[in-house]
């Protein structure tokens, strides 16, 4: 467990608290005003200066003696800020966790506050210039959203009940799109994103530059060897290259240090060789997110 | 001591952007074309806001550590506004 499901899971995982859904923290937060200022210039948010320095060339500042230090100390403290004051155009507060689908189907079913709508993907649109509505959010964030046109699907039903949000997001989930679910700010839970590596923003400043803008899931896979039959489908869909065929030995193997328990690969293996185990089980994982 | 220096990708706004022949949502070539994706799409900052729907928009290029100076985006780009160099 996390310090997140320390802070806010009410004794179990974070994103299973029912109270980090409800109306009632969103309203007691003030969510509607820094949600609105959050979404409608979303995409200056690695363009704007924060504390006057850009996020423009980051890799090569947070590389810096000394200033790199004191960068990456301060977008984290930005990313995690739980203060009273937080900073909506430079989302903080805003973070999130990969989950597997069968948890995402349990919030969507059950947890997630109503209305429920999806929308084009912040991240796709900005770093690709592509439209695809693949993300799922709920509670205050929908009504911020819906006044956006630029995110609102045309043609398409985007207002969903909860069965047509889990079908979305199985889909999602068996085309290899990550599921995660998002703080926005911590601990208010709206939203449910299936990610795809590198356009993710998210995934982006994790992967590349090491910052924990997304936690890695409660999970990690594990292949059975009996089961394997080395065809190495898995492999495609994994978006961490965490998975590996092995020729001499004639089945996958798992990097557990990469692996972002997602739970993606499963949807490829046809042998039923592959499941996903708590991320506990490894003593060289816990508390490793 | 200081990390090396990152490639220098830069877009000529005469040509694309609010000021250019072309609005960069339409074109968006450089942005699918770039393996790493280090361009951003973004509103422009020096242009009136809209907030709801925002009609001037610009790309920049953000991730300049992952740029491999693939030059894929300089051939792609139909104004030849973008110039990749050390």
């Amino acid at each position: 467990m996390c310090d997140w499901c320390m802070k806010h899971g009410a004794g179990g995982k974070w994103y299973m608290n029912a109270k980090n859904y409800s109306n009632e923290l969103a309203e007691a937060m003030n969510a509607q005003e820094y949600l609105r200022e959050q979404w409608k210039a979303f995409e200056m948010v690695y363009i704007r200066r924060i504390m006057g320095i850009t996020s423009i060339d980051l890799g090569y500042k947070l590389q810096l003696p000394i200033i790199g230090r004191i960068l990456r100390w301060s977008a984290e403290r930005m990313i995690h800020s739980e203060g009273k004051h937080r900073n909506p155009v430079r989302a903080d507060g805003h973070f999130g966790q990969v989950i597997p689908l069968e948890e995402a189907k349990v919030i969507l079913g059950n947890l997630a506050a109503e209305p429920i709508i999806e929308n084009y993907c912040m991240c796709r649109w900005m770093q690709r210039g592509i439209k695809e509505a693949c993300c799922i959010n709920f509670g205050l964030l929908s009504g911020v959203i819906e006044k956006l046109p630029r995110f609102i699907p045309k043609d398409t039903k985007y207002r969903l009940d909860r069965d047509e949000a889990i079908a979305r997001i199985e889909e999602h989930n068996k085309k290899g799109y990550v599921a995660t679910v998002w703080f926005q700010p911590v601990p208010y839970i709206n939203a449910i994103c299936s990610c795809e590596n590198p356009e993710c923003g998210g995934l982006r400043l994790r992967n590349d530059f090491g910052l924990h803008t997304v936690y890695k899931g409660e999970y990690v896979a594990e292949v059975d060897p009996d089961r394997c039959q080395a065809c190495g489908t898995c492999v495609t869909k994994c978006q961490f290259g965490a998975l590996r065929l092995v020729h001499s030995l004639k089945r996958v193997i798992v990097d557990i240090n990469k692996c972002f328990g997602c739970g993606v690969c499963r949807h490829a293996c046809k042998y039923d060789a592959i499941n996903l185990v708590p991320r506990e089980n490894y003593p060289a994982l816990r508390g490793v997110y | 001591m200081f990390p090396k220096k990152s490639p220098k990708v830069t877009i000529d706004y005469t040509k694309c952007g609010e000021k250019g022949q072309m609005d960069p949502r339409d074109c968006a070539k450089c942005l699918r074309v770039c393996d790493p994706a280090i361009f951003i799409l973004h509103e422009s900052p020096n242009m009136p806001i809209d907030p709801v729907d925002p009609k001037y928009w610009r790309i920049t290029p953000v991730w300049l550590s992952l740029c491999n100076m693939c030059m894929k985006c300089v051939k792609a780009c139909p104004l030849g506004a973008i110039t990749v160099s050390r």
